[in-house]
């Protein structure tokens, strides 16, 4: 049963309505394209995050963690996996020619992951603060997201985000109630991860943003940041850690947290694959895709090891 | 004697409706998980739990909420919680309501004991399996061609 619009507004009537678009309906190109670099980026950055999350599976300190990092790593590399199938099928490139344009640098991915994670403090303030910034993204997007198969992939990934943000918490109290040196050590790393935090949501939506238009995201970059803001900010200075922001400051009219100024250059660069670790990482990724080659060959070709 | 059984059914009760923390919505109950409850008459309760699979990396957690959710019941003074690790989880332990709620609001399907298993988006047949793990090791990555979506499939 294949739905038709007449026309973009027609289309456009039914999106504003509330309607869904499936994959078998006749979408508007536009649309299309909208929502394919909208997954695609996703899957991307669940894939670097995924190859970012596993670089810690030998290193976390003891089995449970181990564990939970395994675990955590299993889920990106899925959600990975189920995102690629989304974009795929709406036919604008193949699943290899995204890989390949991702490891080439045509492409982009979150920027938290252009970071080099330092110490293990560091995947404690990524699991606790970047894993919250995604979420309340992937949240806003479910509520509302108008293409279907997005919207239940999204359902299971925001289900599976929030069990790792309890890891996360869980992960932040041993260091809030560790040592002085532990403290010291998350406090270093939150150095380095509230900025990137902050800027994962972007700077101020257009007014005219289509992904706002056609209900593919469903609040303004700037509504989310300070969501964030609002809530974790408080919750840091609750367990005694200082918020990296100079000009940080408490409105006592309104209630509500005010952020100094944000420097947008680090997000530029790395969405020209710039950042502090982008080439290593890529490198990385791309080079296990070269590696692994064969396999996909010798998979694609089952009779080929039949005798002759 | 009565009050200790109205006792263990209460905390079955509470227990029951402790959701899986992957599967927001969808009670330990629902999917089967909760192997038995005993209570004595100084409200002392023993739960045991069977993990749907062994390697699951929310045992703790899922441990922790139960204990938790055991304490609230009135008369319940200590708890005990166990993970039953030889008995053996099937999907057929997954209750109609489970399935319908796996299906309907997470798009995962429940094979059914022949080993039937029913797109959870469009409930057509012959959803093809693309993977055996996908972000859970519990679920199989599967395509239906009817609806063109990616579900997952959870595994026996």
């Amino acid at each position: 049963m294949v739905r038709t619009w007449d026309s973009l507004e027609a289309f456009d009537g039914h999106v504003g309505d509330g309607g869904m678009v499936e994959p078998v309906d006749a979408m508007p190109d536009a649309y299309r394209q909208e929502v394919f670099r909208f997954i695609e980026l996703h899957a991307n950055s669940e894939l670097m995050g995924g190859l970012t999350e596993r670089d810690w599976i030998i290193k976390a300190p003891g089995l449970r963690r181990k564990q939970a990092v395994l675990a955590k790593t299993q889920d990106e590399i899925g959600h990975a996996h189920l995102l690629y199938m989304v974009a795929a099928d709406l036919g604008v490139k193949t699943r290899a020619e995204m890989l390949e344009d991702l490891f080439a640098g045509r492409t982009r991915f979150h920027n938290v992951f252009h970071y080099a994670a330092v110490t293990w403090a560091d995947q404690v303030a990524i699991a606790y603060l970047v894993d919250a910034a995604a979420l309340i993204s992937q949240q806003a997007i479910f509520k509302v997201c108008s293409y279907g198969p997005y919207k239940r992939v999204l359902r299971r990934i925001v289900a599976e985000e929030g069990f790792h943000m309890r890891h996360g918490e869980e992960m932040l109290l041993t260091f809030a109630e560790g040592t002085a040196l532990q403290r010291a050590m998350f406090q270093d790393a939150l150095g380095r991860w509230w900025g990137p935090a902050v800027q994962l949501f972007g700077p101020d939506s257009a007014p005219d943003d289509p992904l706002l238009r056609w209900r593919i995201k469903s609040e303004r970059n700037e509504v989310l940041r300070d969501r964030f803001v609002q809530k974790y900010v408080p919750l840091l200075r609750s367990y005694g850690f200082e918020v990296p922001d100079p000009d940080l400051r408490y409105d006592e009219e309104a209630g509500r947290w005010v952020m100094g100024p944000i420097d947008w250059a680090p997000l530029r660069a790395t969405f020209k694959n710039l950042g502090p670790d982008s080439a290593r990482r890529l490198a990385t990724a791309g080079g296990s895709w070269q590696a692994t080659r064969w396999v996909r060959e010798a998979l694609e070709r089952p009779d080929a090891g039949r005798a002759a | 004697v009565t009050a200790v059984v109205a006792l263990a059914e209460a905390v079955r009760t509470a227990v029951a409706a402790v959701p899986d923390p992957e599967y927001p919505g969808v009670g330990i109950g629902e999917l089967g998980m909760v192997e038995a409850v005993d209570a004595d008459d100084d409200g002392r309760v023993e739960v045991v739990l069977v993990p749907t699979f062994l390697g699951c990396p929310a045992l703790d957690l899922i441990r922790a909420d139960v204990a938790a959710a055991a304490r609230t019941v009135t008369g319940v003074r200590t708890v005990e919680v166990h993970w039953d690790k030889g008995a053996a989880w099937a999907p057929v332990r997954i209750t109609p309501r489970g399935r319908r709620l796996l299906a309907e609001d997470l798009a995962v399907a429940v094979p059914t004991p022949s080993g039937a298993v029913r797109c959870p988006v469009c409930a057509a047949e012959g959803v093809e399996v693309v993977s055996e793990f996908g972000p859970s090791l519990c679920r199989r990555v599967a395509r239906c061609p009817a609806c063109r979506n990616p579900v997952e499939v959870v595994r026996g």
